[in-house]
């Protein structure tokens, strides 16, 4: 790349006041001059393959003893290529791929783009599966705050929390296989809709769940605030402040846990949030117990969600699932023996697929690591011309080396385990 | 609203769909980025995305509907596929800004260069941009001038060209049965 | 022991094909009975392969829930996951640092064939980089399925046949 050009004017100062995100290079900690003289300065790989790394993602750090004194994150090891292949099928074929982006989020990732999808057709969503949708958008977030509650408390040395995590996450996975008929990655959402009906026994054994749950985070509560290893390893380490946090582009519980009111559910709302009451718990410290906190009282925030939508699911019994728009949505079979334009209609759906009108679309949603955006650019075709996905862990990845400065090797730990990473998400 | 028309190097604002999106001059991008934050408090960057417009405006895929949507009561829109509407340049850079308070905004600050062509990075503006344009860069080719680590974040180091760029071919490699060999 | 289950059923098979000296099954039955996994986690795999771990699909039963992060102390690798072109020299490395015996299971659509990424960045398969022991296809497969593919793999051993680089087949 060329030097810099000295006729892009940019007025203004620099970096702020008062921020600790390094200069010139904000996700790379340097080492200072008169640290390396000092020699004691090692270099050390958290390779991509460390138990504690949550995935593939390489972190070198320059320690001097146990402190760290420079740290830059190298990524793309996972990489996986979704937005190009995506380009390569058609919309319907496309949706089957974002729900591994985000391999524990993945309800969640396939709604971000239907959403963008819906957007441009413009298609109306019946309300009951706009009510399915939230159910289940909020039983992925509690998976994957338990996936995460149990992975930190395993790295930690609270390891019985992975245990019941685990247990717990596998009742998640019950409802998720009763209803899409697998466990992960169901591809349940559809433009227009859901692709199928909810089965009836699942408002029932979703409120059994709830249920039986709505203890058990008091169980973790006592596990983790009570425990003092989780405390002393949490308590003010890892402290990044509301600004800077803006700066860095956190969001979700990054951004709730250090004094930010904000998430998207409650801000901008999409689906039927403006409809349901729920909390957002907002936390001042910053640090990684505060980040704990949120998302530990964010899967009780969940269950409120998922309970009033399942009462909302329960009114709506029998009604329809997915739009009746036949230039997207496949006709219901019966229709097929005796209308010639539901057998055509069905022809061109499943052969080239429905064509989305030209446009460009930016979604954004509360997803469990924060805003997950979808930006879809359309030429009008049956494929999709551009898909971009915006994920929160790439940039909590970026922001890790601001967070790291002047704690130890073990305090990286806690640090990259409260960020609540992912390299699927990240690489995309 | 009236607030964008004093963006510096402002081109064209377009309102679809709901969303915003502010076309300015690729030179001044800088300038423009800064108002934003400054003037009109777009403090956080959400996403940097690029687009490669190679081949936009060919017959858009199949023959059910056209580009401008599909309405029975408006004649020539579901019939034989027409042409898309041409882009000014090949690629596009989209920064999706937000402005992060208790009534919040979105917008798309948009530009457009051809191959070859810079854009200056806005590093200083949202340390955000950092790995994004990175990415950018490293999926797309997009040079963003005065970056301060200009390297590849997702391919290897030493990957050579594009991959996103639409002339880069999809790779792996032909699955049987599936018409693609 | 009423009559031989279907485990003994496939590994006498196997047998019949391989002709080992009782000290040789001795030495099998001990390495399938603690045969502990490396932490090769990549993807969503890596999530079921950590359900497996879990109370309820229970791995620990056969001995394995000791996942070494260390290459040196573990016997199996599973590869549960995508693997980017970026990631095949980690990944060599550590099935280089493993000490013999070692086992490979490519866990899951990605590791054995490249899934559904067709495309630039993944390696379409991991046999091509490292010899694959057995194969489990899913996408993820379910916890039972890894179990099934670590209980065939255990039939294998039992029945003494060699681990996957010591054939001549494939392509390492």
């Amino acid at each position: 790349m060329t030097a810099a050009r000295t006729d892009f004017v940019v007025r203004g100062p620099a970096l702020y006041e008062g921020t600790k995100i390094p200069s010139p290079i904000p996700s790379w900690l340097q080492v200072p001059e008169a640290r390396r003289e000092t020699g004691n300065v090692l270099q050390v790989n958290f390779g991509p393959n460390h138990p504690s790394t949550h995935g593939v993602l390489r972190l070198v750090v320059d320690l001097d003893g146990e402190e760290i004194v420079g740290m830059r994150a190298v990524i793309g090891y996972l990489h996986t290529g979704f937005e190009k292949s995506m380009e390569q099928k058609s919309w319907w074929k496309a949706i089957n791929y974002p729900s591994r982006i985000d391999y524990l989020a993945t309800f969640q990732n396939e709604l971000v783009f239907v959403l963008a999808i819906e957007k441009l057709l413009g298609i109306e969503v019946p309300p009951k599966a706009t009510w399915v949708r939230m159910a289940l958008s909020e039983l992925n977030r509690i998976h994957s705050h338990l996936i995460w509650l149990g992975t930190m408390g395993l790295e930690l040395g609270v390891q019985s929390m992975y245990m019941y995590c685990f247990d717990q996450r596998e009742r998640v996975l019950d409802l998720f296989e009763m209803v899409t008929g697998v466990r992960v990655h169901g591809r349940y959402c559809q433009a227009g809709g859901l692709a199928e009906d909810i089965p009836p026994a699942f408002v029932d054994e979703a409120r059994s769940f709830c249920r039986k749950f709505e203890p058990m985070i008091g169980e973790y509560e006592r596990l983790t605030w009570q425990n003092k290893m989780w405390q002393r390893r949490t308590e003010g380490i890892g402290v990044v402040s509301a600004e800077d946090a803006i700066r860095l582009g956190l969001s979700g519980p990054n951004l709730r846990a250090s004094g930010l009111n904000w998430d998207i559910r409650r801000s901008e709302p999409y689906l039927f949030y403006d409809q349901v009451e729920f909390d957002v718990p907002v936390y001042e410290q910053g640090d990684c117990d505060a980040r704990a906190r949120v998302r530990i009282d964010e899967m009780r925030e969940s269950l409120r969600i998922a309970e009033q939508s399942l009462d909302k699911i329960e009114q709506l019994a029998g009604e329809p699932w997915i739009s009746d728009d036949r230039k997207v949505v496949l006709p219901p079979r019966e229709e097929l023996q005796t209308s010639m334009e539901s057998l055509i209609h069905h022809f061109k759906i499943v052969s080239e697929g429905y064509r989305v009108p030209a446009g460009e679309v930016y979604v954004a949603i509360e997803g469990p690591r924060g805003e997950e955006g979808c930006y879809v650019v359309s030429d009008g075709g049956a494929k999709p011309w551009r898909v971009h996905f915006r994920a929160p862990s790439f940039l909590a990845i970026a922001a890790a080396p601001t967070l790291c400065q002047e704690h130890l090797i073990a305090d990286l730990i806690a640090i990259s385990a409260s960020l609540d990473t992912l390299m699927g998400d990240s690489d995309r | 609203m009236s607030g964008y028309k004093q963006v510096p190097g402002l081109l064209e604002v377009n309102e679809a769909l709901g969303e915003t999106t502010l076309v300015v001059e690729r030179e001044g991008l800088a300038e423009a980025a800064l108002y934003l934050r400054d003037e009109l408090g777009f403090n956080y960057l959400a996403d940097v995305a690029g687009a490669d417009y190679l081949g936009w405006g060919g017959e858009v895929a199949g023959s059910w509907g056209s580009a401008e949507g599909r309405d029975l009561n408006v004649p020539y829109t579901l019939g034989p596929s027409l042409v898309a509407k041409p882009k000014p340049k090949r690629f596009s850079v989209s920064y999706h800004l937000l402005a992060l308070r208790d009534d919040p905004v979105r917008v798309r600050l948009q530009a457009w260069l051809d191959d070859g062509e810079e854009v200056a990075t806005v590093v200083e503006i949202w340390p955000t941009a950092d790995w994004l344009e990175r990415e950018v860069y490293d999926l797309m080719g997009i040079v963003f001038a005065g970056h301060p680590n200009p390297v590849r974040v997702l391919m290897p180091e030493d990957w050579e060209g594009h991959p996103l760029r639409k002339d880069y071919p999809i790779g792996g490699e032909p699955v049987r049965f599936s018409g693609e060999e | 022991m009423e009559g031989a289950g279907a485990f003994e059923q496939e590994v006498a098979q196997l047998e019949k094909a391989v002709l080992a000296t009782t000290l040789d099954k001795a030495i099998s039955w001990a390495q399938t009975h603690s045969m502990w996994p490396d932490t090769f986690g990549l993807a969503c795999c890596a999530i079921e392969m950590m359900a497996v771990t879990g109370p309820r699909y229970d791995l620990a039963r056969f001995g394995m829930e000791a996942f070494r992060n260390s290459p040196r102390q573990a016997d199996l690798m599973i590869v549960s996951g995508r693997v980017s072109h970026k990631m095949v020299p980690p990944l060599r490395q550590i099935y280089d640092q493993m000490l013999e015996p070692k086992w490979v299971i490519a866990m899951g659509a990605c590791a054995s064939s490249g899934g559904m990424f067709a495309n630039y960045a993944i390696l379409q398969g991991v046999d091509r980089v490292v010899p694959v022991d057995v194969y489990v296809p899913g996408c993820p497969p379910r916890p039972e399925g890894l179990m099934e593919g670590i209980i065939r793999l255990h039939e294998r051993v039992i029945a003494g046949v060699p681990p996957a680089y010591e054939m001549n087949e494939g392509i390492c």
